[in-house]
C-alpha cells in the first residue's frame, strides 16, 4: 500500500517497525512506494516557497528565486534525497557486521527510509520560508527522527538493545558525515558558478 | 610506606579538581558571550563585559585552564601508571601545578583590562608567555624524566601521544610568542606581515593538533581500554596513527589563509595536508571505537562508557568537517562564518570536554578511594551534554551557511542581494538556539561538578601503591 506505516510510526513506533520488518519490503518497492512520494513534498513545497512567497529577512520587499533557477535546485534537491536515503542505507549494512547483524541490503535501505519519515513531512513548511518558524518545528521533528533511529535499529537489524545503541549512535554518526559532506558539495557547486538567481 | 613506593596522587587530584572549577569558569563565560551575541545589551556598557575582551577569557579559560589541567592532572596519572614509577620530583610538580593556576589567574585579569598581543589563542603578554615557557620545561622535565626512570622496559603509546604534545607545544609556544616587548603590558610580534600570519597560524593550528588532539588521544588510548576492560582494539594501528597524525598536522596551518596574501602554493600546500589528515585521523577513532565496541554488553549500565563513545565519535565527525573546510573552493564560502565555530564547538564540546569528563569520572573516584556518586546523575549529564552540543553545532551549521550564502548572493543586475546588517539579522534565532545549547552544556559540567562534589566530600585522599611488574616483562 502506498505510504502506508506513515501514521503508526508516530503512534505506535516499536509496533510499526515491527511491521514494517515483517513486510520484507525489496528496495524498489519501498522507493515507488515511499521515498519516491515523500521526497517530493521538500522538494515542491521548496519550489513553491522560494518563487511563490520568498523570504524576508529585516525589512524590504521578499526575496525569492527565479522560477528557473528554483527549478534546477529543486531537481538537484530532490535527487540528493534519494541518493542520501540509499548512501546511508549503505553504510548500515557496511557496517551491520561490526554489530553482530546480517541484514539485507534492502533491510537497511528500508531502516534508512521510514527513518527520514518526519524530516521528509515538515518539508510541507518549506511552502512558507520563515526562518524562525521552520526553525521551531525543525527541531522536534530532528529530535523525533532521531528517536525512530534508536527504536527502529534493534528490531529491523534483529540485535539486542544494547548493540543496537552503539549502532544506532553509529549510523547516527555517519548521518552527521553526511550532512557535513552534503554542505560541502553544497558549496563546491556554488563555487562553481552554479549559484541561484534571486529576485526581489 | 616511603615516598618511592607510592604513586604522586596530589598533583593530579590538584589538577584534576581544577579542570572541573575551570570547566564551569571557562563555559559560563562562553554562555555569557554567546548570549550577547543574540542579545547585545548585556555587555551593559561596561568595556570589559565587552564580547571582544571576554571572547579570549572565554577560549583561554576552556583551552588552557580547562583542557591543559585536564591533559596535566591525566598524564601525570598515566605516566606514573605505565611506568610502574613515581612522578621524578614532587617540587618540580608542584611548581607546575601552582604555576599553571598563576598563568590563568594573570589571564584572567589581564584579558578583559584589554592587555592583549592580539594574536587568537596566544593573546597573553610577553611576561606570561615567559612564566608559561618556565612552567613547560618544568612539565617537560618531570614527564620525560619519569619515563627515563620507568620500570616497565615498553613506552605505553598514550605516552607517546602525550610526550609529542608536551614537545611540539614547547616549540610551538616559543616561536609564535617570540615578540620585541616596549613596555610591561605591551610588545610587538618578532614576525611582520604574512610572515607573521602563517607563523600565527602554524601555531594556531597545531594548537588544535597538538594540545587539543595528541594530548587528548593520549587520554582516549589509556581511559577508553580501562574503562571498557578491553586491550586496544589495534596496538600497530595506535603506532600508525601516531607517526602519520603527527607527521601529516604540522603542515595544516596555511588552510587558516585561504586567498589572503600567503603564496597561493602554500595555501594548496595546507588544503592537500588537511585532505591527507583525514586517514590517520579516522584510523584513531576507529581504533577508539572499535575498542568500545566490544564492551557493547557494558554500555547500558555504564554511562560514562557511552560518554567515551560520543566524544570518539565527535572527534570522528569534526575531523572528518575540517578537511571539507580546509578544500578551497568550500573555504571561500564558510570562511569568516559560523561554520567555522560549529566546527570548533563540535571539536571542543564534542571531542576534548567529553574525553576530559569521561576520564574525570574514571580518575577522581579512584584518587579518593570511593565509587562514583551517583551513576544515574552521569547519565543525566551524558543527555544534557549531548542535546547542548547537537542544537549548538546544528544552529551554527544553518547560520554559517546562509551567511556564507547571503554574502555572495548578487541579484540579475550584479549588485549584492543583501547588505551586511541584513545577514546579521538573519542570525538572531540562530544566535539563541547557540545559546540554549551552550546552557545546556553549562548546566551539564555543573551535574558532573554536584555528583564529584558528593563523591569526595569528606573522603581521605587514596594512596597509590605501586605495583610490581608483571612478570613478563
Amino acid at each position: 500500500m502506498v505510504l502506508q506505516h506513515i501514521w503508526g510510526l508516530f503512534i505506535n513506533p516499536k509496533r510499526e517497525w515491527e511491521a514494517i520488518r515483517d513486510d520484507h519490503c525489496t528496495i524498489g518497492k519501498c522507493y515507488a512506494l515511499h521515498v519516491l512520494l515523500l521526497a517530493a513534498i521538500p522538494a515542491i513545497s521548496g519550489f513553491i516557497g522560494t518563487t511563490q512567497f520568498g523570504w524576508q529577512i529585516g525589512v524590504g520587499d521578499p526575496i525569492k528565486l527565479t522560477v528557473e533557477s528554483a527549478s534546477i535546485i529543486a531537481v538537484l534537491y530532490y535527487l540528493a534525497m534519494l541518493v542520501g536515503v540509499f548512501s546511508i542505507g549503505w553504510m548500515i549494512h557496511w557496517m551491520a557486521g561490526t554489530y553482530g547483524a546480517e541484514p539485507l541490503l534492502s533491510q537497511c535501505v528500508v531502516l534508512a527510509a521510514y527513518t527520514a519519515t518526519p524530516l521528509f513531512l515538515i518539508g510541507i513548511m518549506e511552502l512558507y520560508p520563515l526562518l524562525w518558524l521552520n526553525m521551531v518545528i525543525g527541531i522536534p521533528a530532528l529530535a523525533y527522527t532521531v528517536y525512530l533511529l534508536y527504536v527502529g535499529v534493534p528490531i529491523m537489524m534483529g540485535i539486542s538493545e544494547d548493540r543496537g545503541f552503539l549502532f544506532s549512535s553509529a549510523v547516527l554518526g555517519v548521518g552527521l558525515v553526511a550532512f557535513v559532506a552534503l554542505l560541502a558539495v553544497t558549496a563546491l557547486l556554488w563555487g562553481m558558478g552554479l549559484e541561484p538567481r534571486f529576485t526581489r | 610506606m616511603t615516598d618511592q613506593q607510592t604513586y604522586n596522587y596530589t598533583v593530579v587530584r590538584q589538577f584534576a579538581i581544577m579542570t572541573i572549577v575551570w570547566g564551569i569558569v571557562g563555559m559560563a563565560v562562553g554562555v555569557l558571550i554567546a548570549a550577547q551575541l543574540a542579545w547585545p545589551v548585556l555587555n551593559f556598557d561596561i568595556p570589559w563585559l565587552t564580547f571582544g575582551r571576554l571572547r579570549p577569557l572565554h577560549t583561554n579559560a576552556v583551552i588552557f585552564a580547562f583542557g591543559g589541567s585536564a591533559l596535566f592532572a591525566t598524564s601525570y596519572y598515566v605516566v606514573q601508571h605505565t611506568c610502574h614509577v613515581r612522578l621524578i620530583s614532587d617540587k618540580l610538580a608542584a611548581f607546575t601545578f601552582w604555576g599553571w593556576q598563576l598563568i590563568i589567574v594573570a589571564a584572567a585579569i589581564t584579558l578583559p583590562l584589554g592587555i592583549t598581543s592580539s594574536k587568537e589563542y596566544a593573546e597573553l603578554e610577553w611576561p606570561i608567555d615567559i612564566l608559561i615557557t618556565l612552567v613547560w620545561v618544568a612539565y617537560a622535565v618531570v614527564f620525560f624524566g619519569t619515563i627515563m626512570k620507568r620500570k616497565i622496559p615498553h613506552i605505553y603509546v598514550a605516552n607517546w601521544f602525550y610526550g609529542a604534545f608536551i614537545i611540539t607545544v614547547a616549540v610551538l609556544h616559543v616561536f609564535n610568542s617570540a615578540a620585541v616587548p616596549v613596555s610591561l603590558f605591551k610588545s610587538y610580534s618578532a614576525y611582520a606581515g604574512v610572515q607573521d600570519a602563517m607563523v600565527q597560524w602554524w601555531y594556531g593550528h597545531n594548537a588544535v593538533g597538538f594540545f587539543l588532539t595528541a594530548g587528548f588521544l593520549g587520554m582516549m588510548y589509556y581511559f577508553v581500554p580501562k574503562q571498557a576492560q578491553r586491550p586496544v582494539y589495534s596496538y600497530r594501528l595506535s603506532v600508525v596513527h601516531f607517526w602519520a597524525l603527527i607527521f601529516t598536522y604540522i603542515w595544516a596551518g596555511p588552510h587558516h589563509l585561504h586567498y589572503t596574501a600567503l603564496p597561493d602554493w602554500a595555501q594548496s600546500l595546507g588544503m592537500v595536508m588537511s585532505l591527507i589528515l583525514l586517514a590517520p585521523s579516522w584510523g584513531g577513532m576507529i581504533n577508539g571505537i572499535m575498542t568500545l565496541s566490544g564492551a557493547w554488553e557494558k554500555l547500558r549500565t555504564d554511562p560514562v562508557l557511552r560518554l567515551l563513545i560520543v566524544s570518539i565519535s565527535f572527534y570522528g565527525m569534526s575531523t572528518f568537517e575540517g578537511p571539507m573546510m580546509a578544500i578551497k573552493t568550500v573555504n571561500a564560502l564558510s570562511h569568516y562564518t559560523d561554520w567555522t565555530i560549529g566546527h570548533v564547538h563540535s571539536g571542543a564540546l564534542g571531542w576534548v570536554a567529553l574525553i576530559s569528563m569521561g576520564s574525570m569520572y574514571y580518575l577522581i573516584p579512584r584518587l579518593f578511594n570511593r565509587e562514583l556518586h551517583s551513576l544515574k546523575l552521569v547519565e543525566v549529564h551524558f543527555w544534557t551534554a549531548t542535546i547542548g552540543i547537537v542544537l549548538y553545532i546544528t544552529a551554527m551549521w544553518v547560520a554559517g551557511i546562509m551567511q556564507g550564502l547571503m554574502w555572495r548572493a548578487t541579484n540579475a543586475d550584479g549588485t549584492l542581494t543583501y547588505s551586511f546588517v541584513e545577514s546579521v539579522q538573519a542570525m538572531h534565532p540562530y544566535y539563541i538556539v547557540r545559546f540554549l545549547g551552550g546552557a545546556f552544556f553549562l548546566v551539564g559540567t555543573l551535574v558532573m561538578a554536584w555528583n564529584i562534589w558528593k563523591t569526595i566530600a569528606g573522603a581521605k585522599p587514596a594512596v597509590g601503591t605501586i605495583p610490581a611488574p608483571a612478570a613478563a616483562h
